[in-house]
């Protein structure tokens, strides 16, 4: 007799996403951390959050293989932005682009490292929501982000800063750190975790 | 009862670890000790009475587990979880919760106990195993073997039939170990059904009634405890078990002419997070000296071994090498610490390239020599991940052999070994304190400490209470240092 | 005798107090917020945390004022965006920290059940919350076992030797993270964290008055807001 591999997540899925969760968090704020609190660099931020995660995100769906996972993962990350006080923005990013990531991600059955890598870049491109509303609507984002809209010289600073070649480079910016960091964690699969044995 | 039918498993890509045809009955009540080599099959066994197999590990199965009468492998885990009590060998990866209350509670609250006999229920265990003074703590604040006692707790509170250990004391002090014993009596004087997989045995002897030895997936042997007590020391050690009395251990480390000390420690004091841990120690050591490390948890062994690498920089004092003071940087590059958790130092994706990772230039003779020098060769193109736990600590040796370290500290090295492990352990030492190393030794293990060192520090209240050969002599206080007589 | 909320309504403080940081019309109020948040800390038996965290947010209000009156330009500008996003972002975390410490993972999952919440969503935050303290430990250990080979854990050592210093944080992290995840899962299936059975919890889950009173008083604050912002317009 062959033993029988459960369908559907279980337990053990549920607790290997949790634990990869929290290092998902805490590389994602080791990486963001230089830039948020800066006017010109705070667009950049999800750019450093995006080159830390990759190694993380492809082990967890090496490790679970199944669909969920990442959307799991964005709506965890999506509750810590909103409990925190982020822009709800950025955490309605993360839950979006971790529906859209698990969708991609299954396109290839989560087996397929360049699907999964291209499911990363997705995924970190959440981080860029609140600034994308900024660009939408520059007045109401300074208005949330700082509580009230008195400080005239800080909305100035983001409106000069703002152009849409920012945008433009902040996307890029975390398409490419996403893609470097998600080349890194495929370099990593290949070289230690797959002849580790610890994916399946 | 357990009856196992005609049980075979074996693992979809290890050799390791499978079973054949194992036919074992556990009738109510017994106690049963499981030994054998590393990879015989024991932990294996223990995973078809909690049901982890077939419903956790994959594997190709025969046979039938039948559970007073009903076929294991039918019932869901949560039902055999009722019945089935585990407790397994690492304390950090087994708790769930942050506190040590809910943590007692877990395995009740899944199974839905009414809130109302919860609290009692908590209060009651923690009494029946004196642990009291655990409760309402933070776990991550508890000691291993603290952590050890919440996680037996938690599975003593949902009141199983049946308890399974595998490898309980791996991680335990002599102490511990005591604790864990007077615990496993008290469960089988309420009539528990136990079985304990260990490769310690002298603290099982009389608590267990039968004695199951596999070798290589085969059970090879099935004693009562006085058949097995008679059994020579040869015999023993050919099947690769451990000491079943440390009563008879004597030290077999042949003394070595005396050299000129290198390294001198004068006045040296520690402190962690400002409370001072350890005040005036003097030491000195030799090339080719075999230091073991002992004292109760909290003692400062850690601290201790810590500051000797240079890596604890609450120190006052100074650390003299051949008469010069060194600072910790300096010790830093001279030393080397083979950790009790060996996975956090090894980072390359082989063993070749673990020996030489992170020099600049190495010296690739150097590095060959030494992987042949330790066994290692044959394993030179696998990733260090998927060695043994001997064969990692070996590998961290070599790493500190090509890096030209000169002193060595090796923090509780024995933990989960057996006992070919241990000697091999043992070799590889004496064959570095050949070589000129110091080496110190953070250990617990009575046996491996008659087998390997020269000298044991004792470190109890802040300072060096003892400092003692270890030979025939002072064997006696030896003893009384690691509570030996205690466990008769 | 301390003040012990059932889980639901602290989520609902959570939910009010990221409403009421970001409607805060001026200083005052964030000082208010923070204020109200540490007499619950307080309350709750956490003296030092409230005490620590009202102390720091204090000593950045001045430091705000400050930049506010005395800097110009560039500096101005900068300290400014760094200062309003703590400010956003203080209150909120300064409860979330309450909140994580005060709860305990059973009465967590247990409320959670309450709230029809799958446990597909809940054993991972669980989880999460659990392993977060594991890191440090694990980051402990590995940061002597960097520098016993000569590897620097620093942003420094990053630089100089970017492969290696990659290697050695993600390989042990990783590993470390895959032999949890595979021992903590047994560890909770063989005490039947799969059982189907309505979870019960050592801590009784209820709403009691002093729920809703907190509740109150937290909807207040940001009722007062609200009229403020709109009597000032």
């Amino acid at each position: 007799m062959q033993t029988i591999q459960k369908k559907g997540l279980t337990v053990k899925d549920l607790v290997t996403i949790g634990i990869f969760s929290a290092l998902f968090l805490v590389f994602a704020l080791v990486g963001g951390i230089f830039f948020a609190p800066n006017p010109v660099l705070t667009f950049y931020m999800p750019v450093g959050s995006a080159l830390l995660c990759g190694p993380v995100y492809l082990l967890m769906l090496a490790k679970v293989q199944k669909r969920w996972a990442a959307t799991i993962l964005g709506a965890i990350m999506c509750i810590i932005w909103f409990v925190t006080g982020m822009h709800w923005a950025m955490a309605l990013g993360y839950l979006i682009m971790g529906i859209v990531a698990d969708l991609v991600a299954g396109a290839g059955r989560y087996r397929s490292k360049k699907i999964n890598s291209l499911s990363y870049i997705l995924l970190s491109l959440g981080g860029t929501a609140s600034y994308l509303v900024f660009f939408a609507d520059p007045d109401g984002w300074a208005k949330t982000m700082l509580g009230n809209g008195t400080e005239q010289s800080y909305i100035d600073t983001m409106r000069n800063t703002g152009t849409t070649w920012i945008l433009v480079i902040m996307l890029a910016g975390t398409i490419l750190a996403a893609a470097v960091s998600a080349f890194i964690g495929c370099k990593m699969m290949k070289k230690q975790f797959e002849k580790a044995g610890i994916t399946k | 009862m357990i009856e196992m039918q005609n049980v075979s498993f074996s693992y979809p890509d290890s050799a390791d670890g499978g079973l054949k045809n194992i036919n074992l009955t556990i009738p109510d009540e017994q106690c049963v000790l499981l030994c054998g080599r590393s990879g015989c099959g024991k932990t294996t066994l223990t995973r078809l009475i909690n049901g982890l197999i077939p419903q956790f590990f994959a594997g190709e199965l025969t046979g039938k587990v039948l559970l007073d009468g009903e076929n294991l492998f039918d019932l869901p885990m949560y039902r055999i979880a009722e019945k089935v009590g585990s407790v397994f060998q690492n304390p950090r990866t087994q708790f769930f919760n942050v506190d040590t209350d809910s943590e007692i509670a877990f395995g009740m609250e899944n199974e839905a106990v009414p809130q109302e006999q919860m609290g009692q229920r908590v209060v009651e265990t923690a009494k029946a195993l004196r642990i009291e003074n655990l409760l309402g703590r933070n776990i991550f604040a508890l000691s291993g073997g603290e952590k050890q006692k919440i996680a037996f707790a938690s599975v003593y509170a949902m009141n199983p039939q049946i308890y399974l250990l595998d490898e309980p004391s791996s991680n335990l002090d002599m102490a511990a170990i005591h604790d864990l014993r007077a615990h496993l009596r008290l469960i089988k004087s309420q009539g528990k059904t136990i079985v304990v997989a260990e490769h310690r045995l002298y603290y099982l002897m009389d608590v267990a009634d039968r004695i199951v030895y596999l070798d290589n997936g085969h059970i090879a042997g099935d004693w009562t405890p006085e058949q097995f007590r008679l059994l020579s020391t040869e015999k023993r050690q050919s099947m690769g078990l451990r000491a079943l009395d440390l009563q008879d251990e004597k030290p077999i480390c042949a003394a070595v002419p005396k050299q000129p000390p290198v390294l001198e420690l004068q006045n040296v004091s520690l402190a962690y997070k400002k409370q001072p841990v350890l005040r005036n120690l003097s030491l000195q050591a030799a090339p080719g000296d075999i230091i073991a490390i002992v004292g109760h948890n909290g003692a400062g062994k850690t601290t201790f071994s810590r500051a000797l690498c240079g890596l604890h920089k609450e120190t006052s004092g100074s650390y003299l090498w051949n008469g010069n003071p060194q600072k910790p940087k300096e010790r830093m590059k001279s030393s080397y610490m083979v950790m009790q958790d060996v996975n956090y130092q090894l980072f390359a994706e082989s063993v070749e390239a673990e020996c030489t990772f992170g020099i600049k230039h190495p010296d690739a003779t150097l590095a060959e020599t030494t992987l042949k020098e330790l066994g290692l060769a044959p394993f030179r193109a696998r990733h260090p991940n998927t060695l043994s736990g001997g064969q990692k600590q070996r590998l961290a040796a070599a790493t500190s052999m090509v890096c030209g370290k000169d002193l060595l500290v090796f923090d509780e090295p024995t933990s989960g070994l057996d006992f070919d492990s241990m000697v091999r352990l043992a070799a590889l030492i004496q064959r570095l304190s050949k070589l000129g190393k110091i080496i110190f030794i953070v250990t617990h293990d009575y046996e491996f400490v008659c087998r390997t060192c020269k000298r044991v520090l004792h470190l109890d209240d802040g300072r060096i209470q003892d400092n003692l050969p270890v030979t025939e002599e002072s064997i006696p206080m030896i003893k009384e240092i690691f509570d030996v007589r205690r466990t008769k | 005798m301390k003040l012990h909320l059932d889980p639901r309504t602290k989520l609902f403080l959570i939910l009010l107090c990221v409403l009421s940081a970001m409607f805060a019309p001026n200083l005052y109020f964030q000082f208010a917020l923070v204020t109200l948040i540490g007499l619950l800390a307080a309350f709750s038996g956490k003296w030092q945390y409230a005490l620590r965290g009202m102390i720091a947010y204090a000593l950045i209000c001045v430091f705000t004022v400050w930049c506010m009156g005395v800097l110009t330009g560039t500096w101005r500008t900068m300290l400014i965006a760094f200062l309003g996003l703590v400010h956003k972002v203080y209150a909120c975390g300064m409860l979330a920290g309450l909140v994580i410490s005060t709860t305990k993972v059973g009465e967590f999952l247990s409320a959670m059940a309450h709230l029809h919440i799958p446990k597909k969503l809940t054993i991972p935050i669980a989880v999460m919350l659990r392993y977060l303290p594991t890191i440090r430990e694990d980051w402990h250990y590995i940061k002597d076992a960097m520098r016993l080979r000569d590897a620097s854990p620093t942003p420094w050592g990053f630089l100089k030797a970017p492969a290696m210093t990659i290697n050695c944080i993600y390989v042990p992290l990783l590993t470390a993270a895959s032999k949890t995840a595979d021992e903590l899962s047994i560890a909770s299936v063989t005490r039947g964290i799969e059982n189907p059975k309505p979870r019960t919890c050592l801590v009784k889950i209820q709403m009691r008055s002093a729920d809703f009173l907190t509740m109150v008083f937290f909807a207040a604050f940001l009722a007062a807001e609200i009229v403020w912002k709109a009597v000032g317009i």
